[in-house]
């Protein structure tokens, strides 16, 4: 039986938009993998059809992206997809949230009542992004240093890494991109984006099981 | 009463001075057709982000906050340690 991949796509405002859109490089990774993907993307990223598929197909691999808080994660139009309570859901699962915040209590709570593993931002993600790219983000090479490092969580937990490698991986990109700005220097464009790509990475948590593979 | 100790936690949250004055000199070199999006709260531009930290609200002390935690992991040298350790190419690679 094929392993499937669960991805939220909601797309409404600049922020959810550029997640979208580099959401679409996981996809065709997983695709190219020959894993199932059931994409939820724009209002069909709704608390309804995620729980529902959750539910019903069952998949391994859990990607959400959107707004977040604490205790939630949003699908499209800020609408909650997931939240305390709903641990049986997602149970042995591996989640990837792109959220603000939601590692700080949901994500804690999940692996305590049976997620496998969770991965997200214990605080707010920062995202730093060219006014005029909003049209095309595939190719803003600001959002690019903060949005292939979170990617790479993803992609790294479909090449068959463990969790907590995954995290790691992504964490060396985020680094990577630092040290490049670092060498660039003050004349650099985005030489101002490395405090927030370092907020990033240092907020970027795996809880649970860092033995989990999908 | 409730009035000093309101006026307390006021003084509490305060940016202080010299840390206000660095994130705003900071945040003035930044590229004007940048953006910096802070999840649901919202897009800024860095002018935008420059009047939150003079005012001295959540946005703004975050964004002290974040520059405090950028210079003081420049001082304390771990940034650049970790850059430069050598392992991590090879452990990308596997």
């Amino acid at each position: 039986m094929s392993k499937t991949l669960l991805i939220t796509r909601p797309e409404y405002d600049p922020a959810t938009r550029y997640l979208s859109r580099w959401s679409g490089k996981i996809k065709e990774k997983a695709e190219e993998k020959g894993i199932n993907v059931i994409d939820l993307s724009k209002n069909k990223a709704n608390r309804k059809r995620v729980i529902g598929t959750l539910e019903k197909k069952d998949p391994g691999l859990v990607v959400l992206n959107g707004h977040g808080s604490e205790s939630s994660v949003e699908g499209h139009n800020n609408e909650t997809i997931l939240k305390e309570g709903d641990e049986k859901a997602v149970e042995s699962k591996i989640i990837f949230a792109r959220s603000c915040k939601s590692a700080k209590s949901l994500g804690q709570g999940m692996v305590i009542r049976g997620v496998n593993a969770y991965l997200g931002y214990d605080d707010d993600f920062w995202l730093m992004y060219t006014e005029s790219k909003i049209s095309k983000p595939l190719e803003d090479k600001t959002a690019e240093l903060f949005l292939v490092p979170s990617n790479y969580i993803a992609i790294s937990l479909l090449k068959g890494h463990t969790a907590g490698n995954a995290d790691n991986r992504s964490k060396i990109l985020f680094r990577r991109n630092i040290e490049k700005l670092i060498i660039e220097g003050p004349s650099s464009d985005n030489y101002y984006t490395i405090r927030y790509l370092l907020w990033d990475m240092m907020h970027q948590v795996c809880l649970g099981n860092k033995n989990a593979i999908f | 009463m409730i009035e000093n100790a309101k006026k307390t936690e006021e003084k509490k949250e305060e940016i202080p001075k010299d840390a206000k004055e660095l994130t705003i000199a900071r945040l003035d070199v930044l590229p004007s057709d940048k953006k910096i999006s802070v999840g649901s709260i919202g897009e800024f531009t860095k002018d935008e982000l420059i009047e939150r930290v003079e005012k001295g609200d959540e946005i703004g002390r975050k964004v002290v906050e974040i520059e405090l935690n950028f210079l003081r992991t420049l001082r304390e040298g771990s940034l650049l340690r970790d850059i430069l350790a050598p392992d991590q190419e090879q452990e990308l690679n596997e």
